[in-house]
């Protein structure tokens, strides 16, 4: 069962939020490392972003998610009111590019958060003059 | 603990011509990753992909045999 007013809640937050993940933890102490992964990929590509801490009230916010989204386990970071995904999809459209573009910014030109090699770095932009 | 080859057999049931992968991830067997290519992905958003695989297996998070599933998902070429 789910707390109908957590439920509206939440759902005031996703609509208020373009960027908002669920996480255990914050970003800057980030309690689980699959939100820490997370919070890596959202802070590698600059995006402005609402975070919160799932930990005080978990599982009263998964049986909320569950129903909002049939999604049990956080991370969950949602763009633009939908659910796109935990940290396996998140890591995988950042690699791919697709996050950027449902983020609407650029793919920085690092494309690894961490441990990853980094790729060559690019010939400067041609100036015209 | 989980059954590998079950895992496998719940995903291929719940996607018929899905190539699917299970491994065990620590040894320990209740964190595992699944590799599934199914003709059933086409078109579908990755969140509904990893849904579907979810939900063929929902049975053993339940009842606790697994805690933790990776997924990555692939429409078969």
């Amino acid at each position: 069962m789910f707390d109908p007013q957590l439920k509206e809640k939440v759902e005031e937050l996703i609509a208020a939020n373009p960027v908002l993940l669920f996480m255990k933890g914050t970003p800057e102490m980030p309690r689980c490392g699959f939100s820490m992964r997370v919070v890596q990929v959202l802070e590698t590509i600059d995006v402005e972003y609402g975070a919160i801490d799932v930990l005080p009230a978990l599982q009263p916010l998964r049986a909320v998610t569950s129903e909002i989204s049939d999604w049990q386990t956080f991370p969950q970071l949602y763009v633009n009111g939908e659910l796109l995904g935990g940290a396996d999809i998140v890591e995988e459209m950042f690699e791919s590019g697709e996050l950027a573009e449902a983020l609407g910014v650029e793919q920085p030109a690092v494309a690894a958060p961490q441990g990853g090699q980094a790729p060559p770095p690019q010939s400067p932009p041609l100036q015209i003059e | 603990m989980a059954d590998l080859a079950e895992i496998e057999a719940m995903i291929a049931a719940a996607l018929p011509g899905a190539a699917v992968e299970v491994v065990d991830e620590t040894g320990a067997g209740d964190h595992l990753r699944a590799t599934v290519a199914a003709p059933q992905f086409e078109g579908l958003s990755r969140i509904d992909q990893h849904r579907l695989v979810k939900a063929a297996v929902r049975a053993r998070f339940d009842d606790g045999a697994i805690h933790a599933l990776s997924v990555k998902t692939q429409v078969p070429e």
